[in-house]
């Protein structure tokens, strides 16, 4: 269960970080941030004012909305490695920022379990089980929104931004305002997920959320899953964590050696599949509709 | 005579190359203007400097009356001027449909834009390929594409560069058609073009260009007796 509520998670992250690093092709390695502030957003506001995470959450995605607003601009000027090196320096100037900040716990973090209140209120259950429903209901919303968007004129231009920026530009795409709008759009999504992420943990520091692995693998769910489709964050983040939690079982015995074997499941993975987990299925599916077709293609006569 | 492109005093300068240098000229609305040029004119990079890809560096350029010298490519687009690559730059990743779609959703609701952009396709023979990934299609197919995209933003001045080049024949006498055939529909044009039977064949106006200057403008019949033209890029030959 708690495998299953850490993937849908990260599916929520993967979704995000997808409208920036999927469609538009801004691979952004610095979306911890945004994790990071969902998350402190709730810390704060249910240690220090009792607030529940249903009304923290959307502060925290308005704060992330508008720093991604003021750091887009600036920061989607550059292209390539190095607006994967700008976002990274930002996420590691934040943690560096929440490292020594004592407002927000400095190093030791924030713990805010919650006793007072309802689960429904507070987010935090005893059993696992309706937070995991809260999860699967809010994944599925993100899910619809994600699929009207995908052939939305919005979908469109982003793709249009990734494919080539010029050729976009000369078709009348202002580019720089989508390439923001859609790191807005992915801000808020992540965000949303550090501020659902906190109350599971009850707790959050710098190191858990903010560490330069964090925005990699938030981008690994989901290039691994399939890179600019809408199942595919969803299929990255739940064999990536699948993955991650049973070689970290399975090798408790040696420290490491469960990242070793993380590792090489990546690389074979971006080896033999470039289109991530979901080309699998989409192989498959083509390789059906050409024996359809010819199958077809006997009965009309050839239609290609 | 009403100019629905005025380029005055256009220079652009790259560290220290006078690209183009002091060019002026008009483009009267409803016609076909070609430019001409040998290799490194500076033909390119006039396009480049009309159409918003970069500014000059000093001079103007007027579009129906208005100063766009230094407005972007996209607002310039939305004002009505689509453009061609020379090297065709298709979004390979997406289909056919969805590179034509790109440029008609900017002026039309969903549904609309898919019925316009569809209508393009068909207007320019691509519409078998409709679904295929643009990546996919052979380079002849991929300047009709580009073509198509430029006509979908709906532009009353679009831009060619260079379409006839690496074509057959036979395909040259299909794409002068095409040319016609948009020029009919209220289209004005303005090409460049390596093909001088195609310039003079489909101009109302040349313009010619070399070593980044205006050498001579005026109707094809004019350009082909002008002796410096002769002398700079017909080779000595009277055309």
């Amino acid at each position: 269960m708690n495998t299953v509520i850490l993937s849908l998670i990260w599916s929520i992250m993967g979704i995000g970080w997808n409208f920036i690093g999927g469609y538009a092709g801004q691979v952004s390695n610095g979306h911890a941030l945004y994790y990071a502030i969902g998350a402190y957003t709730v810390a704060v506001g249910a240690e220090k004012f009792g607030a529940s995470p249903w009304m923290t959450m959307w502060i925290g995605i308005a704060i992330s909305i508008g720093i991604a607003f003021l750091l887009g601009k600036p920061l989607l000027r550059l292209n390539g490695a190095y607006f994967l090196i700008a976002t990274m320096a930002v996420a590691e100037c934040a943690r560096i920022i929440f490292l020594n900040v004592s407002y927000v716990g400095a190093a030791t973090g924030i713990m805010f379990l919650d006793k007072k209140h309802s689960g429904w209120y507070s987010l935090q259950f005893k059993d696992k089980e309706p937070f995991y429903y809260i999860l699967l209901v809010i994944v599925a919303l993100l899910v619809l929104a994600a699929k009207g968007l995908d052939k939305s004129k919005f979908g469109y231009y982003l793709r249009a931004v990734k494919a080539n920026e010029m050729s976009a530009q000369s078709a009348g795409i202002n580019t720089p305002r989508y390439k923001v709008r859609a790191y807005m759009l992915s801000a808020a999504i992540v965000s949303l997920a550090g501020s659902l992420y906190a109350p599971f943990v009850q707790y959050v520091d710098p190191y858990t959320l903010l560490p330069l692995d964090k925005s990699t693998m938030i981008c690994l769910v989901a290039v691994m899953g399939g890179i600019g489709t809408v199942a595919g964050p969803i299929l990255g983040a739940f064999v990536m964590t699948f993955i991650s939690e049973y070689a970290r079982a399975a090798f408790s015995g040696f420290s490491g050696l469960n990242m070793l074997v993380y590792g090489i499941v990546v690389i074979f993975i971006v080896l033999f599949m470039p289109g991530g987990l979901i080309s699998i299925g989409q192989k498959a599916k083509e390789r059906f509709d050409r024996t359809r077709k010819r199958k077809g293609g006997g009965e009309h006569g050839s239609d290609s | 005579m009403d100019p629905i492109l005025e380029v005055r005093n256009a220079t652009k300068i790259f560290g220290g190359l006078a690209a183009n240098s002091d060019i002026s000229f008009e483009v009267p609305r409803h016609s076909v203007v070609g430019i001409v040029g040998p290799n490194g004119a500076g033909k390119t990079t006039l396009f480049n400097s009309i159409s918003g890809a970069h500014p000059l560096t000093s001079g103007k350029i007027l579009f129906e009356g208005k100063d766009i010298t230094r407005l972007k490519a996209y607002d310039i687009c939305r004002l009505g001027m689509g453009r061609t690559f020379q090297i065709p730059r298709s979004l390979n990743e997406m289909t056919v449909l969805e590179n034509v779609l790109v440029a008609s959703i900017g002026r039309h609701k969903m549904g609309e834009a898919i019925l316009r952009a569809e209508k393009v396709l068909a207007d320019l023979g691509l519409e078998k390929w409709k679904d295929n990934p643009a990546g996919s299609l052979n380079v002849v197919q991929k300047k009709h594409l580009e073509i198509a995209r430029a006509v979908a933003t709906e532009p009353k001045l679009l831009l060619l560069d260079e379409t006839m080049a690496g074509l057959t024949g036979i395909e040259r006498v299909e794409a002068v058609k095409l040319i016609k055939r948009l020029n009919e529909s209220g289209i004005t044009i303005l090409m460049i073009e390596h093909v001088m039977e195609v310039v003079m064949n489909v101009s109302d106006n040349v313009v010619v260009l070399d070593g980044g200057k205006l050498l001579a403008e005026g109707t094809p019949e004019e350009i082909g007796n002008h002796e410096e033209v002769i002398r700079a890029y017909l080779g000595g030959k009277k055309w």
